[in-house]
Order: structure tokens, then sequence, then C-alpha cells
């Protein structure tokens, strides 16, 4: 399998059925405090440094003892996903409040001049967690799809371009984050089945410009999808793993797999993230299985639908430890483990 | 001729300065049970003043409600319709506005006026004509889990009834102009022969008023032809999806009233008054419409911060006016 292979090039053994998670892990309360405080503007985001440092190395060893293979960092240090990436880059501003549903507002990137990489944003951060740990560490960021439906764009005249310019500047991430020696890293595209026609217009040609020449294992996260509108044009994407949430879609998505054969590696979320339900071993093993209908045991790793931020500690422990239980089950079965 | 200004639909209900965060502290408060149902729409028809007022400060001639009330565009109707239920969030179309997704448990059926009250109180409030809204039916269908089981087309008819009959009341409380919002029928072309029907039912008790059919969020060149025929007065475009529009306007004419989504209701950028004046120059000499709006693409208050929806609107009026003066 080639892009076994290229992970085994690049100095990654991994069991079968490989276990990890999406990103986000949930703050402990004192960090969430401190935050408010910051955002309140008695507190300067360096204050906060000690806080999040001790939550990382909570969650690399809770991820540890839990027994995922690959391990992310939790993303302690940030709020929302696009908002971090445009505090740390020139030619953004923050907006006012925008309505998100109900009661619930955000702040909005706006793009206002040209978009330039000041410097590594998040090599640090993958610096530290992965510091603390023998497992691999997943580097991670967000797309330039997603960076740019997600912003207002007030300085390039279209779409595309603004796409296209995020992805130069993410490729300076890109290569920064393998350049400090992360060997697997995940972009975060939750929004490029948006507009389905931009795929082949400019989403694929902005990946390119974000992978170009760097040697890692690359894996994009896609969540609430409209999957039936990109697939399978979305395989043209120049990366190896498709990380997908798949339950909280009753895993609908399996059955277009079986029309239309899944090409590359598939990282199946088998926890849904938006419940307080935490799965039993027995649900998510039969998930699993659904997924080996349609994929061979190489091309398969497993992890929850999307980042755990929103889940209480007990229960993200609860749906991980889950997780890697029903998988060492079925790695048992499968004579791989 | 005549170049008049109008609101799309919503208006931000909160701002960033301290006084602007009411509604969403009371709304929080309300949730929380700390105050009463009653106390909450007290702010709420306060908050309704504020934004009438703002639309009519930024000089727009026709203004809503700006839709304080409405969790969704969807769900404010299906709540109050007999056989829906309420269910989860669902992206709303290509935004990042998440909706309740309506639940179709038995006989769509209308029970009792579901904007009207909004209106009479938005209408005496305001110094300049208010606009009602209603989710059109193809909208509502389409967007609804249809547990019940019955087909498609018999869906659509009952919530067809249902906002025929709201039209109705609309119109008897006084609306002269009413605004149709159908954003699905763009995603869903072939519909076009169902959604035909459901527009005529709709259209059957409008009375004396005028009905304006919008569309945003996607191209609408290719179904231009048929928009035409439909039976309303108007027909609203989101030219911000459709950069061929204006040449497909200018080509085949237009003998209904048109409103322009030319100004765009998501993106925080305002619009170069060259740009829109050059558009303007295009289509104004080619249709055959009294009445023209000039408006944003879609409405802003699930799209854009308030002070920028405030600029939006300002910048607007303001285009208008030097089109009144160039161009008319």
């Amino acid at each position: 399998m080639k892009m076994r292979e290229k992970l085994k090039k690049l100095g990654i053994e991994l069991p079968l059925l490989p276990t990890t998670a999406v990103g986000s892990y949930p703050k402990p309360e004192q960090l969430l405090e401190a935050r408010r405080t910051m955002l309140a503007g008695r507190l300067k985001p360096k204050d906060l440094r000690p806080l999040e440092e001790r939550a990382t190395k909570e969650w690399i060893s809770l991820q540890e003892e839990i027994g995922l293979d690959i391990l992310v960092d939790g993303e302690m240090y940030r709020g929302d996903m696009t908002t971090y990436f445009a505090d740390n880059l020139d030619g953004f501003r923050i907006s006012g409040f925008v309505r998100s549903f109900g009661n619930r507002y955000y702040r909005k990137p706006i793009i206002v001049g040209e978009v330039r990489w000041r410097g590594p944003i998040t090599v640090d951060w993958w610096k530290f967690a992965q510091g603390l740990t023998k497992k691999p560490v997943k580097g991670m960021i967000t797309g330039p799809y997603t960076m740019m439906d997600w912003s207002f764009n007030e300085y390039y005249p279209s779409r595309r371009e603004a796409c296209i310019a995020l992805a130069r500047v993410l490729h300076e991430e890109v290569k920064a984050l393998a350049d400090a020696g992360a060997k697997i890293i995940q972009i975060d595209e939750p929004a490029i089945s948006t507009r389905p026609g931009e795929l082949q217009e400019f989403a694929i040609e902005a990946m390119k410009i974000v992978t170009k020449g760097v040697d890692a294992y690359f894996i994009n996260h896609i969540c609430y999808g409209a999957f039936e509108f990109i697939y399978p044009g979305m395989l043209e994407l120049p990366v190896d793993n498709f990380d997908l949430e798949m339950s909280n879609s009753e895993l609908d998505l399996v059955e277009v797999f079986r029309e239309q054969p899944f090409t590359k590696d598939l990282s199946f979320g088998v926890v849904d993230v938006h419940s307080h339900v935490v799965e039993d071993v027995g649900k998510v093993k039969e998930r699993i299985r659904r997924a080996l209908e349609v994929l061979r045991p190489e091309q398969l790793w497993i992890d929850p639908d999307c980042g755990l931020k929103t889940r209480t500690r007990e229960e993200a422990i609860g749906k991980l430890r889950a997780m890697v239980e029903a998988t060492r089950e079925i790695r048992r079965s499968l004579g791989g483990g | 001729m005549e170049l008049l200004t109008a609101s799309t639909g919503s208006y931000p209900r909160i701002g960033d300065r301290p006084e602007q965060q009411r509604h969403r502290q009371a709304y929080a408060r309300w949730e929380r049970g700390e105050i009463s149902g009653k106390e909450f729409d007290r702010i709420q028809d306060e908050v309704t003043l504020e934004v009438i007022e703002e639309q009519v400060r930024a000089g727009l001639d026709v203004v809503t409600d700006g839709q304080v009330r409405w969790y969704d565009p969807i769900s404010h109707f299906a709540r109050k319709l007999e056989g829906c239920e309420i269910g989860g969030l669902l992206r709303f179309f290509d935004t990042n506005f998440y909706f309740r997704q309506p639940i179709v448990v038995g006989e769509v059926r209308w029970r009792g006026p579901m904007v009207r009250d909004e209106f009479l109180s938005a209408k005496e409030a305001s110094p300049v004509p208010v606009k009602p809204v209603v989710t059109g039916p193809y909208t509502l269908s389409k967007y609804s889990i249809n547990r019940r089981g019955a087909d498609f087309d018999r869906l659509l008819q009952e919530f067809a009834d249902a906002i025929s009959r709201e039209v109705g009341e609309l119109a008897k409380a006084g609306a002269d102009l009413i605004q149709i919002d159908e954003p699905a029928i763009l995603m869903y072309p072939d519909d076009f022969q169902a959604f035909e029907g459901a527009m005529a039912k709709v259209a059957e008790e409008k009375g004396n008023a005028k009905l304006a059919l919008y569309t945003y969020f996607g191209g609408a060149s290719p179904l231009y032809r048929k928009f035409v025929k439909l039976p309303v007065e108007v027909i609203g475009f989101d030219f911000t999806y459709s950069p061929n529009l204006p040449n497909t306007i200018a080509r085949l004419g237009c003998g209904k009233d048109l409103g322009l989504g030319l100004i765009d209701g998501r993106n925080t950028r305002l619009e170069g008054e060259r740009d829109v004046l050059a558009t303007l120059r295009k289509l104004l000499p080619n249709i055959g419409s009294e009445h023209v709006y000039l408006n944003p693409s879609c409405g802003l208050g699930e799209y854009l911060p308030r002070d920028v929806a405030f600029q939006k609107l300002r910048n607007t009026a303001s285009i208008a006016e030097r089109a009144r003066e160039e161009l008319l």
C-alpha cells in the first residue's frame, strides 16, 4: 500500500487501524475562566501560557494512557479555528458580532489587505506537545478554503483569489511544521463542500499549493459535509487521508463508497461529537465493521467525528476509551494485534 | 420609473456597543428562566423599534421589522403551523448560519397568524412603509423532514395553502407589498413546475397587495424567463451569485417590478458607487418596470455585524440618490 509505505519512509510505524483524534479537547474550567478574563481585556494572551501548557500536558498523558496511536495537542491555545489563524496572519481584522444560530454569535475575520505569513503560528505548540511523548503528534492547521469561506473578503477581487493567496501563506506554515519534524499534518477543511463547483474551480488547486514539495503524510479533515456533491471529485485533493465524520450521518457514506470505491486512507469517525451519550464498545465495533465492508483494513484509521471540545472532559474520555477498546477487539479479530 | 430603496429582510438584533447587547442578554436570561416571556417580548419590541429606526435613518424607502423575533426563516413559520415539530440544526444554504429543521408529522395546516401581529406593530411604529416577509412554501417543504411519508407535492400543497392564508391575513392587515422568500428553488430548478403551482396558490389571497418573490444564494439567470411569468408583481434577485444576470435582464427586458440585490448582504466590503451605477446604467433603459428596488442581496441579520449592516443600507440609499440624479 502506497500510503503505508509513505509513512514507513517518514519513519512512522503504525498498527493496523491506527487510532487518533481530530484536534480539540475540552478546556479545563480554570483555563476557560482565564480566557474570558483575557477577552474582557484583563489578562494578556501570554498570561494564559502556563495554564495552556498544563492542560496540554494533561491531554497528552491522557491520550497515552487511553492508548491512542497518533496524538493531537488538544488545541488548548485556540479559540475559534479560523480566528486563531487570522489573528496570527497579516491582512486580517476581526469583525463585530455575527449571528450563528439562536442566541449564538461569533466574530468573523475580515481580509482587509494582502495576507502574509509573519512566522510560524503552530510550530511552537507542536514542538511542545511532541516533546512530551514518543508517539507521533499531528501538526494541525485550518485550510485555505475554510479560511476564505469563513472570512469576509474586502481585499481580494474574488473568492478564488482570496483562497489562493491563503494557500500560499499556509504553505509556509506547513513547511515550517515539517521542518520542525512533524510527519503527519492535518489540514482542516470543514467548509470545503460549501459550494461544490468551487472544488474543481480552485479548492484542489489551493490544496496543491499548500502541500507542494512538503515531505509529510497529509490528512484532510472535512465535516458538516454535503459529501454527496463533492464525491468522488474530492479524491483529487492532494492528500493521503481524509478524515470524515461518519457517525452523525448514520454512516450514509458507507453506501456511497460501495458505489464508488474510496481510494485513499480514511480516518473514519466512529463516535458522534455532538451527542452527550457515550457510545458503548459494541456500538463502536459495529461502526468499524461497517467501515470494513467498503475499506481494506490497511486504509482505515479510527477517530471521533470531529473535535471533542464541546463535550465534557468525562464524555470525551469515555468516547475515546470506547473507541480504543473497540478498535483493539476488531484488530485482534483481524489478526493484527 | 421610480427607484426605491428597500430592506431585503432581517437586520442584526445585537451590535458591539454595550447598549446593543440588550437582546442577547434578555434572550439568555429568558432561557435561564430569570425573566418572563412577557418581559422578553417587551425587550424584543423595543429592539424592533430600534432596528426600524436604524433602517429609516439609513435612508430606506421600505423597511422590515428586522425579523427580530425569528429564530430562523424556516422554523419561525413551522413552529406556528399544525403538523410540524421542530428538529435539530442544519446549515442554512451555503452560509454559516444554522436553522432548526421542521419535522412534518401530520397534515400541515395554518392555525393562526404567523407574522401578522409583528407586521402590525412594525407598521404602527414606522414612518415609512413596512414590508412583511414570509418564507415561501417551496423552501419550507424542501427544508423540512418529511416524517409523515406523504409525497412531496402533497406537502408542498399544504404549505402553499398555509402561506396563502397568511398572505391573505397580511393583505387584510394593510400590507401593500408582501415579500415571499424562495431561495430553495434556485438549487432545484427541475422542480419549477411544482413551484409554479405553489406560487399560484400563494397569490390567490393577496387581494390588493403586491407580491414580491425574492430568491438568493444562487444563480438566477437560468430561471429568469420562468420567473417573469409568475403571478407576482415584483421579482427580487441576488446578483452576487449571478455575474451574468444584468446582461440577461437587459437582453430579455422585464415587465415586472424588480428587486435589485446589487448590495452584497454577506460581505463587509462596501460597494463602490461607480460599480453599482454602471450596472444600473446597463439595466434601467432596458426594462419596463414601474418600480425598481435597490436592496441588499439577502437579509443582513445573520450575515453582517450591526454597524456594517447600517453602513450597507446607508450606502444603498446614497447610491440610489445618485442614480436618481444621473439615470432617471
